[in-house]
């Protein structure tokens, strides 16, 4: 074997991919959320959403 | 029982005085010696007669001091040499560069030669077979005994200092025409003088090999620079590097089809909304549970909505429902398109999808927050939730990730032979016509 390093990098390299496509990896990440109260699911207006409440405008060309 | 050993014959060298200065002249080439230096005045002397005869008077402030001292014995391709002779050759024309010749003696063997030029070596032998002229990649070549070796440089050589005795006439100045021709790690040679062209065959040696080979006690000097006939250390190793790439690619593409086989791709959750900006009331709503199942996997969400030349803004949240833990994020969604001097445009789309990567099983609700102009129409929208989706990008990554040592490699080995050709008539830069006549 003339590359072992090449070998060792590209078998962990398939082997981590594989794991984390096996295991939902993904590029995007959310905000995680501990302990949201139940009663959201009553009163989903007392929630607060990180990314709410900002003025915004997406316009065309 | 009585030990009889056999030792090897001690050859013992021939002891003449030199004519200029009466010094003592030792011969270890025996009857093969045509020409000796005497080691006191540097006088160069004729040894072909039965008493020394001066042909060059003392040479100018010669005080050369060889790397492999005169005398000293090494052990070459399983045969002890001892080096009786030295020389240094310079380049006509640029001051400064030229290589040393050791000449090596073996009463069974006979002479062999050892060269160096900053620090690279070769050992050679002149060759008794005529090589046959060629071409190769637009390059003279020279092919002989089944190998092709290819033009490097030519130059015009002048002896600019002998020491010890050699098997012809020797004399500072002489001149000959060298030609190199390579094929790492050998290196063909023809030096012509007038009326005679001797072709010699030399073969690289590290400064290390060297040094060993004659147990010389200073330290190893170090190389500078690629030398013509330097073994690449990358010879080899771009194609066995793209073979391996190869057969990674193979395994990527075996994993990537298991993957998309395997992969759960379930839809979990499919609802349609409306919502109508400026309405009275709380805009965010919670949808029904949905079960995630299996072991950690991603969750895709697509959003698709009616937008037609707007805009909205969607406040998600999925919730464990069991245990509070839950993830919060948000999507932008909108589409317009028009026509103008340009002609017709559009931008964005009227539909998004997001993947949440290693969601834990259990039950889930999403909260939803759509967001929009106060003033705009109101939207149609559904939401679908997908469980253990394909992600494609890792396999895009691991292929783009395995490229880099097989073009490192490649990279260095096309270095390392630059630099190479950069010492020769055919620098890289340059056409392949011959650069240096």
């Amino acid at each position: 074997m003339r590359h072992p390093l090449f070998l060792a990098y590209g078998l962990a390299l398939i082997g981590l991919l594989g794991f984390g496509e096996y295991r939902g990896w993904g590029p995007t990440r959310a905000n995680e959320l501990r302990d949201v109260p139940r009663t959201i699911r009553d009163n989903p207006g007392a929630y607060r959403s990180h990314y709410g409440g900002y003025p915004r405008y997406i316009g065309g060309k | 029982m009585s030990s009889l050993a056999v030792s090897p014959p001690v050859v013992k060298a021939k002891s003449l005085s030199c004519p200029n200065c009466g010094g003592p002249v030792e011969l270890r080439g025996f009857a093969h010696t045509l020409s000796v230096v005497c080691p006191s005045c540097h006088s160069i002397l004729d040894a072909s007669t039965p008493t020394l005869t001066l042909v060059q008077r003392v040479q100018e402030a010669q005080r050369i001091q060889p790397m492999i001292p005169l005398g000293s014995r090494g052990k070459l391709e399983n045969t002890v040499y001892e080096v009786i002779g030295f020389q240094i050759r310079d380049i006509v024309g640029e001051p400064g560069e030229g290589w040393s010749e050791y000449l090596l003696f073996n009463p069974y063997k006979g002479f062999r030669y050892i060269s160096e030029y900053r620090n690279h070596w070769n050992f050679i032998r002149v060759l008794a077979a005529l090589p046959e002229p060629t071409k190769s990649r637009g390059k003279y070549a020279i092919r002989m005994l089944g190998q092709t070796y290819t033009h490097f440089d030519h130059a015009d050589a002048v002896t600019s200092s002998v020491l010890g005795e050699f098997p012809w006439r020797v004399k500072v100045g002489e001149m000959a025409q060298v030609d190199d021709y390579v094929s790492p790690p050998y290196m063909l040679s023809s030096e012509a003088t007038p009326g005679e062209v001797v072709w010699s065959l030399g073969e690289y040696y590290t400064c290390a090999q060297i040094w060993r080979a004659f147990q010389l006690p200073d330290r190893v000097p170090r190389a500078s620079g690629v030398f013509a006939n330097q073994p690449s250390p990358y010879a080899g190793r771009t194609a066995s590097a793209w073979r391996l790439w190869l057969w990674l690619m193979i395994a990527l593409f075996g994993i990537t089809l298991v993957m998309g086989f395997t992969s759960t791709n379930k839809e979990v959750f499919r609802h349609s909304y409306s919502f109508t900006p400026g309405a009275a009331g709380e805009p965010s709503f919670v949808t029904d549970p949905f079960d995630l199942q299996g072991r950690p996997d991603n969750i895709q969400l697509e959003i698709n909505t009616n937008l037609n030349n707007n805009w909205a803004y969607f406040n998600f949240a999925l919730i464990n429902q069991d245990s509070g833990h839950g993830y919060d994020f948000g999507r932008e969604v909108s589409y317009y398109y028009g026509t103008d001097s340009d002609g017709s445009w559009s931008e964005g789309k009227s539909r998004d999808s997001v993947i949440l990567p290693n969601v834990s099983p259990g039950r889930y609700y999403l909260r939803v927050e759509p967001e929009m102009d106060a003033t705009a129409t109101p939207m149609q929208y559904e939401l679908v939730v997908r469980r253990g989706v394909p992600v494609w990008i890792w396999i895009w990554l691991a292929a783009l990730l395995l490229l880099i040592p097989p073009i490192f490699i490649k990279i260095r080995s096309t270095a390392f032979e630059s630099k190479r050709w950069r010492e020769s008539d055919y620098p890289p830069s340059s056409s392949s016509s011959r650069g240096g006549d």
